[in-house]
């Protein structure tokens, strides 16, 4: 085990999407993490955009397929015969 | 023929039906009309429910299913140019925002007050590439590996529309707080 390697404040910035999305390999999410415990400004920054993306995802996700919809998709699709013609 | 067909009709209620709703939400911010993103989940359906045997189990169906939609979109339904201003995404300058906020609301507390139909329309404002992206990541919570396959376009492109449309929609979010006052602007 051995102490990750140290990064700057650009190099943290330029991976903090893929920090905050799980997109990193765990050496270099390790050295994010580790520059973030150092770093008071970069610690604020991710947090602020941490927040943002949560937001979005609470904002975002209500809206459902209609129910005119669902009835339609099982009116001609699953329980039409034309529709189970393979192509 | 008939036991294979109640087996495919099976298979497909219990594993592609269940992403409805995202399949409803993508064709939504694509084509930003309700009466076209109908037609657009209807004929997406129909396409992946007559070539379900192409369909590899165990893979990822909800994004088959949205490559299946944007493909459709574009090769049948995106005619005019959608209607309304979008973002310049050229001109955007990483964590704008919160080097402005940063002494009034460093935690983005201001974020908390934007409602979701005031979120959605800015989404709707980005440029189609970058809408798209951010829809699939943000919304949808498909990896930037997904994302690259609905896309058809390397890893790479994803991670800069993401940052890019990210910034921009962000942007866009804070000057809409800044105009209804759930923030103060900071004098320079």
């Amino acid at each position: 085990m051995s102490a990750p390697r140290k990064i700057d404040c650009q190099a943290a910035a330029d991976r903090l999407y893929e920090y905050l999305d799980g997109e990193l390999t765990p050496d270099a999410y390790d050295e994010v993490r580790a520059h973030l415990e150092d770093c008071a400004l970069c610690f604020k920054v991710f947090g602020f955009e941490n927040t943002y993306l949560a937001f979005l995802r609470a904002r975002t996700r209500a809206q459902k397929a209609p129910e005119h919809l669902k009835k339609r998709i099982f009116k001609h699709i699953l329980f039409d015969q034309d529709s189970a013609e393979s192509q | 023929m008939a036991v294979a067909s109640d087996d495919r009709r099976t298979a497909f209620e219990t594993e592609a039906l269940p992403h409805l709703d995202a399949v409803y939400r993508l064709a939504l911010r694509l084509s930003g009309d309700e009466a076209q993103a109908d037609d657009l989940v209807q004929e997406t359906m129909l396409k992946a429910y007559r070539s379900w045997h192409q369909y590899k189990s165990g893979t990822n169906v909800r994004a088959w299913l949205l490559t299946i939609l944007r493909h459709t979109f574009i090769n049948e339904y995106r005619k005019a140019k959608r209607a309304g201003p979008t973002v310049d995404i050229g001109e955007i300058e990483g964590y704008y925002v919160f080097h402005e906020v940063q002494e009034v609301d460093p935690e983005g507390e201001f974020f908390k007050q934007i409602v979701d139909d005031e979120v959605l329309r800015a989404i709707d404002s980005l440029p189609d590439e970058f809408r798209e992206t951010l829809v699939l990541s943000d919304v949808e919570q498909l990896t930037y590996a997904e994302i690259a396959e609905v896309t058809g376009v390397p890893v790479g492109t994803v991670k800069s529309r993401l940052f890019r449309a990210r910034q921009a929609l962000q942007q866009r979010l804070y000057d809409y707080a800044l105009e209804m006052g759930y923030i103060k602007g900071v004098k320079r």
